[in-house]
């Protein structure tokens, strides 16, 4: 039987016609709509190969997302709630995800990328207040009653997170009493992280503060090699760029750093831990783990 | 993405002086299509040992190049060189057929 809407320039008896009824056809030409027609066999098969590589994109969003330890320690029925409103996207270094005083539209769980929250003081540049990894979450405020960012949210370190619409986390959160626990102990350990945080700023010095930073952002981005430009590392510590180099320089010459045009390695975890204030082992102990 | 094309690694076998120029129209992923580009692979290579040059074409992202070219359904094999040019529809399952279009004779079994 041959579907109605075969053109008629296909002749009666011709060989495009025999091959349609011998089932050998995938698509017909339309000449007068210039629409190319997929017969019935031909469309299924198509949608199955295309729902076969939406599944598999579903897949591998699901395998980037339990790469986030809040996402991770949730239970599986909330998580599979959760990730129906997750999509997994690039970030990249430099990107601007909030500024301050305007209204959330993502929260975002980083995978392997690195967040910056920065803060302005007037007359000053920003300063870093926090930094968000694959441990938790950016957009805690939305959790906290307050739908718009009090910080600025940059991208620090290029990689992966898992994004979800504002409004969608919302009714997840109002959902789900074990997402509401995580993302209360996160911001908890956050607070207890800025508070910490001040401290250190005040009484430390930059050297030991860089050597933290360091190792905070290698934790973070899940790797010894990472990078960071003069300028970011200064706003991390609040210092002019001489200053930065200065204690730069010093960590290198204790064989602890490598640093090359914003290249950093780290040669010697021990040592720049050693390096580092007490504020290192104290900030990552506040951190809930999964 | 622009049309596949197959090349030829040496001129051919014994009695195919020529370069058989081929172009296979197509629905990329649509079985006959698959089935068209496997069993004209398998007839090329028994038969013309790489003396051919194909070029495939998948008409979903190439309409308006399939209409300029006269195809009517998918999959369509035209030969182009040498003359007479010949065409065969379908999953190009029937061997003679496809033989007798590119101007070779099935080898006895």
């Amino acid at each position: 039987m041959i579907p109605g809407y075969v053109p008629l320039r296909l002749a009666e008896g011709g060989p495009e016609r025999r091959a349609i009824e011998a089932g050998q056809i995938d698509a017909v030409i339309d000449y007068a709509s210039s629409n190319v027609i997929l017969l019935p066999a031909a469309r299924r098969a198509l949608r199955e190969a295309a729902n076969r590589a939406s599944a598999a994109s579903r897949e591998a969003a699901h395998e980037a997302s339990i790469a986030n330890r809040l996402l991770a320690a949730l239970p599986h029925a909330d998580y599979q709630r959760l990730l129906a409103g997750l999509e997994p996207l690039k970030l990249k270094l430099g990107e601007v995800l909030y500024e301050p005083g305007v209204p959330i539209r993502y929260v975002y769980f980083p995978v392997d990328c690195v967040i910056s929250l920065r803060t302005a003081v007037e007359g000053h540049p920003p300063l870093e207040v926090g930094l968000v990894g694959h441990e938790g979450m950016v957009g805690i405020s939305l959790a906290l009653g307050s739908d718009v960012s009090s910080v600025q949210a940059l991208v620090q370190a290029t990689g992966t997170a898992m994004r979800m619409e504002a409004a969608c986390f919302h009714k997840a959160f109002q959902q789900s009493p074990p997402l509401q626990n995580e993302v209360y102990r996160y911001a908890c350990a956050k607070l207890a992280l800025a508070r910490q945080t001040v401290a250190c700023n005040c009484f430390h010095a930059v050297e030991a503060r860089l050597a933290r930073w360091l190792l905070m952002t290698s934790d973070r981005v899940l790797s010894k090699k990472f990078f960071l430009t003069q300028a970011s590392l200064g706003d991390m510590l609040g210092v002019r760029r001489a200053t930065v180099n200065e204690a730069a320089g010093a960590l290198q010459q204790r064989k602890l750093i490598r640093y090359s045009r914003g290249n950093i390695r780290i040669l010697d975890r021990k040592g720049l831990e050693a390096a580092s204030c007490r504020c290192y082992t104290r900030i990552e102990g506040l951190i809930p783990s999964a | 993405m622009s049309p596949r094309q197959h090349k030829p690694k040496a001129p051919g076998a014994a009695g195919v002086t020529t370069v058989v120029v081929l172009r296979l129209y197509i629905v990329g992923g649509a079985p006959n299509s698959v089935q068209a580009i496997a069993n004209l692979e398998a007839i090329c290579q028994e038969y013309l040992k790489g003396g051919h040059r194909l070029e495939v074409v998948d008409v979903l992202e190439h309409p308006a190049r399939a209409m300029a070219e006269g195809v009517l359904v998918t999959p369509s094999l035209a030969k182009l060189s040498p003359l007479p040019a010949a065409n065969v529809v379908g999953n190009l399952s029937d061997k003679t057929k496809v033989l007798a279009a590119l101007g070779l004779r099935r080898r006895a079994q």
